[in-house]
C-alpha cells in the first residue's frame, strides 16, 4: 500500500492519545466521602476480567477509529501491484516488454497485453502524485525519462514491435541508470508475460542483477507485473526456409498453436511478389510442419513473400516474411588427396551431386586448395591430411561464418589439428570382426531420424577400418568402444564434422547402406543455410540493420507500419541497398514456455521483489486503487462498535427490589 | 423558626393528621388510641355476666328488665401513646450528594415533625440516638416543655463511628417495657440478618415498629462517571475505583440488599419505607399519616 500524503502518517501517533487521555484519568481522580462503603467494596470484588476487557477494547476501538481516520487523511493506494511498499515513491522505473508476444490480446484486438500495461501504468503514475517515470523498452534498451507519463500509450518507444526482450539486460540497465541518476526511493516495475526465453533464468547476469540490488543503501523495490493470461488460443505460423528448386520456390513451413483443439483446417494466405493466395492446411496436433511449392514461372531473379494466417489472439505472429536469391547451384568441394581409390571417389562425388537440386561438386587436390570459392561453398569435404596454413586459416574462415567442413580420414599420416581436433591411427577391426555402431543422435546432426520420425538403419553399419579422432568433440554416433563414428566441432556460426571411416568397401559398407549419401545431403544441407540465411534476419538484431552506406527501406506491403520510428525493430522484408533481407521475430517469441514461480524466485531470489499475476490481459483493472473510503468506513465501524460498547446494558427489571416513594 | 429542621407551615399542614399506632397501645393516661383494656370510653364493647364485686354501677338495667339477668356493660379503653425514635447516627447518616439533604438532616426533620404531631395530640416522644454503641437516651414525655429538650438534643446530633443500630434496637426492645410506637430512622447498613433478628425482638415486646430507611439517590443509582478515591464516613478505609467498571456489581449489590431488608421488615410486619433524601419530607409523612388512618368501619 502506498500514501499519497505520507506526512499525514506521523498522525498514528495520535493512536496513542486515548490510551494518554485513560491513564490521565485514573491519575486525575477526586476523593469523595462515601457512606455505602460495604457495597463498594463487594462491588470492587466483583468486577473481574471481563469489564476490564470490555473497556480495554473500548480503548482499542477508540485507536483504531483515530488510526483509521488518519490512514484515510494519507489517501492510500492500495491494488494487488502497488501492494505494501509503503514510502513515498520518487522514481518508477518502467521495464516494457514490448516484445512480439506482448502482443496478445484476449478479448479486444486493440487491447493488447503490452497496451492494457501501459494504460494502467499511466494511471497508476497519476495516483502516485508526482513519482518520476524512467521507461526502458526491451527493444531500445535505454532509459528514457516520460515527462509525460498519461501519453504513455501513444509514445514510440511503447509501441509494438517484433522483437526479442532481454529482461536481465534490461534490469542490468535500470540499475545502471539508479546508481548514476540515483533518482532517490525507486520502483523497479517489469511488465511482462514471463516468456522464458526473454527472461532468459539461468543467465549469468541474474547473479550480478541480485548482488547490486542487494547492496546496502541501494533504495530500489521490484515489482514484477506479470501478464501471462492464455484465454484464446493462439496460432502462428513461421518460414523456416525459402529456396528454390528447379522452377519451384520451396518454402518450409512451422505452424503451431497454444492448445491443440483437434484436427483443424487453417486458410494459410501466401503473397508471393504481390500475387496473393490461400490454401486450407489441415492442422493436426500443437506443431506441424509442412511444405509449400510456389512455381517460380522462369524467374531467375531474387524475390520475397510473406505467409500470413487470419487474425488471432496475436496478430505480430501471424506472418513471416521470406526472401530468396538469384538461382545458383548448389556448390560443394571435395578435396582430395592422389591416394584415395575410385571407388572412393566415385561414392563421394555422386552423393555430393546426385543429379537432381541443381547440386554442383568441384573437386581439388589439396595443392590447388587455395582455389576453393569458399564464398560460395555449401560444404567442403576434405579426404586429404589436415592442411596447413594459409589453407587451414582459410578453412577456418568459412567455418567461423557459417560453412560446414567434413573432414574424412586421409589414408597416410596427418599430423596438423583443425579446430582443435585431429586424426590418430588407422585402426582395423580383428579378422572376421566388424566396428558395430552402438548408439547414435536421433535428434540433431547428420543421423537424425527421417521426417517421419523413423530411425536411420545405423545397426547396420559395419567396418573394417577405422580411424581415430583426437580431440574435443561431440559424438554424433559411437562404436561399441565408444570410439566415435562422427565427431562435431560447432566453431562460432558453423562446424566440423569427422567421420572415421569411408564409404569404401575397404572400409565400411557406409555406401550399401547409403548412409554417406544421407551424411553428405545433410550436411550439404546445412551448409547451405549459410547461403540462404543471408537472405533471412531476426527483428532487433544487427544483422536486419543496414551496413555501410545501406538504405532501409520496407518493400512488403503487409502492414503500413503502426509507428515509423520502430521500423528497425518490425518484421517485414527490406531492401537493404541491393539485398533484400526477409526480416521476422524471433524463434523464441513462439514458445509456449513460461517462467514458473520456482524460475522466478531462483533467478530474483532475496530482492524482495513483489509478483502480480494478471490472468487477464484485457483486464481494465488498474494497478492501484484509492481506498480511502475503505478507511473512513472502517473508522465508522470503529466509533460503532465503540458505542455499542459503551452502552450499559439494561438491568433487568427486578420487580421484588423496593423503589423511594413517590412523592404526592 | 430556631430549628431549621422544622417547619411551621409543614407543622400547621399536617396537624389536622393524627398519628394513629397499628396495635393497641399501653398508656398511662387516657389518650386516643385503642388500649387492649377496657375502660370508660364511649365506645361499647362487650357484655358480660355480673360477678359479685362488680360495681353495681356499671350493670345495664335495660338489659337486666328485658332479660331478668344481670349484666356489666363495658366500654373500650382510651389510652395515650409513647413512641420512640431511633436515630442512627453512625458515620454514613452524614452522607448528602448534591443539592440534597444528608442522611441525619432528613431523620431530624422526620422526627423532629413527628414528635411534634405525636405531643400536640398529647402523645409522649422520646428519643435514642445509636452510633457504635446507644450513647443518648431522651425518655417519652408528653409535656410541651419536653418538645425543646427534644428539638435540641435533635438539633446537636453529630453523625460519627460505625453503625450500632442492631445492638440500639436490642436495648431499646428490652428498656421500653409497654407497648410503644418505634421509629427506625437509618440507612441500615449493616448486617441484614441481624437487623431482623432486631425487628423480631421489637416485635416480640408488642411494639409497632415503623422503618424508615433513609438512602441517599447516589447511593442507590451511583451515578458517577470518573474515577474517585471513595474515602468510607465510618472508619476512613478508601477505595480508588473507576466507577464505570463497578457500576454494575454496585447497583446489583444495593438492589440486592433493599430486598432482603425490606423482606426482614416484612416478616415481623414491620411497616418500611425506603425514603431517599431527594424526596420532599412532608409528602412522606402524610403519606404515612394517611395511610395509618383506621379504615371506615373501623376504629
Amino acid at each position: 500500500m502506498t500514501f499519497i500524503q505520507q506526512a499525514m502518517l506521523w498522525g498514528l501517533f495520535a493512536v496513542s492519545i486515548p490510551v494518554i487521555i485513560h491513564l490521565l484519568n485514573r491519575r486525575r481522580f477526586r476523593t469523595v466521602e462515601w457512606g455505602a462503603m460495604q457495597f463498594l467494596l463487594k462491588a470492587t470484588k466483583e468486577s473481574r476480567g471481563k469489564k476490564r476487557l470490555k473497556h480495554f477494547l473500548i480503548l482499542l476501538m477508540r485507536s483504531l477509529a483515530i488510526a483509521a481516520l488518519v490512514l484515510a487523511i494519507a489517501r492510500p493506494l492500495a491494488g494487488g501491484f502497488l501492494g505494501w511498499g509503503g514510502g513515498r515513491v520518487e522514481t518508477v522505473i518502467l521495464i516494457l516488454d514490448r516484445s512480439a508476444s506482448m502482443e496478445r490480446s484476449e478479448k479486444d484486438i486493440q487491447v493488447t497485453k503490452r497496451r492494457s500495461v501501459l494504460t494502467r501504468v499511466a494511471q497508476a503514475m497519476g495516483e502516485l502524485d508526482g513519482a518520476r517515470l524512467v521507461l526502458i523498452d526491451s527493444a531500445t534498451a535505454k532509459a528514457q525519462e516520460v515527462p509525460s507519463p498519461e501519453v504513455l500509450p501513444e509514445l514510440s518507444f511503447t509501441a509494438p514491435t517484433d522483437s526479442a526482450a532481454d529482461i536481465p539486460g534490461m534490469l542490468i540497465s535500470a540499475l545502471d541508470y539508479i546508481k548514476e541518476a540515483k533518482p532517490g526511493r525507486t520502483e523497479i516495475w517489469v511488465a511482462s508475460d514471463l516468456q522464458k526465453e526473454n527472461w532468459a533464468p539461468e543467465d549469468d547476469r541474474w547473479e550480478a542483477f541480485r548482488s547490486t540490488l542487494s547492496e546496502e543503501g541501494f533504495q530500489a523495490q521490484l515489482r514484477i507485473l506479470a501478464l501471462n493470461g492464455r484465454e484464446r488460443n493462439d496460432f502462428a505460423i513461421r518460414v523456416l526456409s525459402a529456396r528454390r528448386e528447379s522452377e519451384e520456390l520451396v518454402l518450409d513451413l512451422e505452424m503451431n498453436r497454444e492448445e491443440d483443439t483437434g484436427p483443424l483446417n487453417v486458410t494459410v494466405n501466401i503473397d508471393h511478389m504481390g500475387a496473393r493466395s490461400g490454401s486450407e492446411v489441415a492442422f493436426n496436433g500443437q506443431s506441424q510442419r509442412f511444405r509449400k511449392r510456389l512455381p517460380l514461372e522462369g524467374s531467375k531473379g531474387q524475390g520475397y513473400g510473406w505467409v500470413s494466417l487470419t487474425d488471432n489472439a496475436n496478430k505480430r505472429n501471424n506472418v513471416s516474411y521470406y526472401a530468396y536469391g538469384k538461382e545458383a547451384p548448389v556448390q560443394s568441394y571435395l578435396v582430395v588427396e592422389n591416394s584415395t581409390d575410385e571407388e572412393t571417389l566415385k561414392a563421394l562425388t555422386t552423393a555430393l551431386a546426385p543429379g537432381f537440386a541443381n547440386q554442383q561438386v568441384a573437386v581439388r587436390n589439396p595443392n590447388l586448395a587455395h582455389q576453393v570459392n569458399y564464398e560460395s561453398a555449401s560444404l567442403v569435404v576434405w579426404k586429404a591430411p589436415i592442411p596447413g596454413p594459409p589453407v587451414s586459416n582459410q578453412l577456418f574462415d568459412y567455418v567461423k561464418n557459417g560453412g560446414v567442413a567434413l573432414f574424412l580420414p586421409p589414408s597416410g599420416d596427418s599430423q596438423a589439428s583443425f579446430g582443435g581436433l585431429s586424426w590418430d591411427s588407422i585402426v582395423e577391426a580383428p579378422k572376421e570382426k566388424f566396428f558395430i555402431v552402438n548408439d547414435w543422435e536421433r535428434g540433431d546432426g547428420a543421423f537424425r531420424d527421417a521426417g517421419d520420425g523413423s530411425p536411420l538403419p545405423m545397426d547396420r553399419v559395419r567396418a573394417i577400418k577405422r580411424r581415430g579422432i583426437v580431440g574435443d568433440y561431440t559424438s554424433l554416433a559411437t562404436w561399441r568402444d565408444n570410439e566415435p563414428l562422427l565427431a562435431r566441432r560447432v566453431i562460432e556460426a558453423g562446424q566440423i564434422l569427422f567421420l572415421s571411416t569411408l564409404p569404401s568397401y575397404t572400409w565400411s559398407n557406409l555406401e550399401q547402406t547409403a548412409l554417406h549419401l544421407v551424411t553428405l545431403q545433410r550436411s550439404l544441407d546445412e551448409g547451405n543455410q549459410r547461403l540462404g540465411a543471408s537472405l533471412f534476419a531476426t527483428a532487433g538484431e544487427e544483422s536486419s540493420l543496414p551496413v555501410g552506406d545501406e538504405i532501409r527501406n520496407r518493400i512488403d506491403s503487409y502492414l503500413d507500419g503502426d509507428d515509423p520510428g520502430n521500423s528497425d525493430f518490425e518484421a517485414g522484408v527490406y531492401r537493404l541497398g541491393e539485398r533484400v533481407i526477409a526480416v521476422n521475430r524471433p524463434t523464441a517469441e513462439d514458445s509456449l514456455e513460461t517462467l514458473t514461480g520456482v524460475d522466478l524466485d531462483t533467478a530474483l531470489a532475496d530482492t524482495g521483489f513483489s509478483l502480480l499475476e494478471e490472468q487477464s490481459a484485457s483486464g481494465d483493472s488498474s494497478l492501484s486503487r484509492p481506498v480511502w473510503r475503505a478507511f473512513l468506513l472502517a473508522m465508522l465501524l470503529f466509533l460503532i462498535l465503540e458505542a455499542l460498547l459503551c452502552l450499559q446494558p439494561r438491568r433487568p427489571a427486578n420487580g421484588t427490589a423496593p423503589s423511594p416513594q413517590p412523592s404526592s | 423558626m430556631k430549628y431549621d429542621f422544622l417547619d411551621s407551615d409543614v407543622l400547621s399542614r399536617l396537624g389536622a393528621l393524627p398519628v394513629e399506632a397499628r396495635l393497641a397501645m399501653i398508656g398511662n393516661v387516657v389518650g386516643k388510641h385503642r388500649s387492649p383494656h377496657r375502660g370508660s370510653s364511649v365506645e361499647f364493647a362487650e357484655y358480660r355476666k355480673y360477678v359479685p364485686g362488680d360495681d353495681t354501677r356499671r350493670l345495664d338495667w335495660k338489659a337486666y328488665a328485658r332479660s331478668d339477668r344481670h349484666y356489666i356493660k363495658e366500654f373500650e379503653a382510651d389510652t395515650n401513646l409513647r413512641a420512640y425514635f431511633v436515630v442512627d447516627c453512625s458515620g454514613s447518616m452524614k452522607y448528602a450528594s448534591g443539592e440534597f439533604d444528608s442522611k441525619i438532616q432528613f431523620a431530624r426533620k422526620f422526627a423532629a415533625t413527628m414528635a411534634y404531631l405525636l405531643v400536640n395530640q398529647g402523645d409522649s416522644a422520646g428519643l435514642s440516638c445509636c452510633d457504635d454503641t446507644l450513647h443518648l437516651e431522651l425518655p417519652p414525655s408528653r409535656r410541651p416543655a419536653h418538645l425543646q429538650n427534644f428539638f435540641e438534643v435533635l438539633g446537636e446530633l453529630e453523625p460519627k463511628g460505625q453503625t450500632g443500630l442492631v445492638d440500639a434496637l436490642h436495648t431499646v426492645a428490652e428498656k421500653v417495657g409497654q407497648r410503644a410506637l418505634i421509629f427506625i430512622l437509618s440507612d441500615l447498613f449493616c448486617d441484614p440478618d441481624a437487623f431482623g433478628d432486631a425487628l423480631q425482638h421489637l416485635r416480640y415486646r408488642k411494639h409497632d415498629v415503623a422503618v424508615f430507611h433513609l438512602m441517599d439517590p447516589q447511593e442507590i443509582n451511583f451515578d458517577f462517571t470518573r474515577p474517585y478515591r471513595f474515602v468510607d464516613l465510618e472508619d476512613s478505609t478508601t477505595i480508588v475505583a473507576e466507577p464505570n467498571l463497578i457500576a454494575d456489581e454496585y447497583t446489583a449489590a444495593i438492589q440486592e440488599f433493599l430486598i432482603e431488608v425490606e423482606a426482614r421488615c416484612h416478616d415481623v410486619h414491620a411497616d418500611y419505607h425506603l425514603v431517599t433524601s431527594d424526596r420532599d419530607y412532608e409528602a412522606i409523612l402524610r403519606d404515612f399519616l394517611t395511610n395509618r388512618l383506621p379504615k371506615k368501619g373501623k376504629r
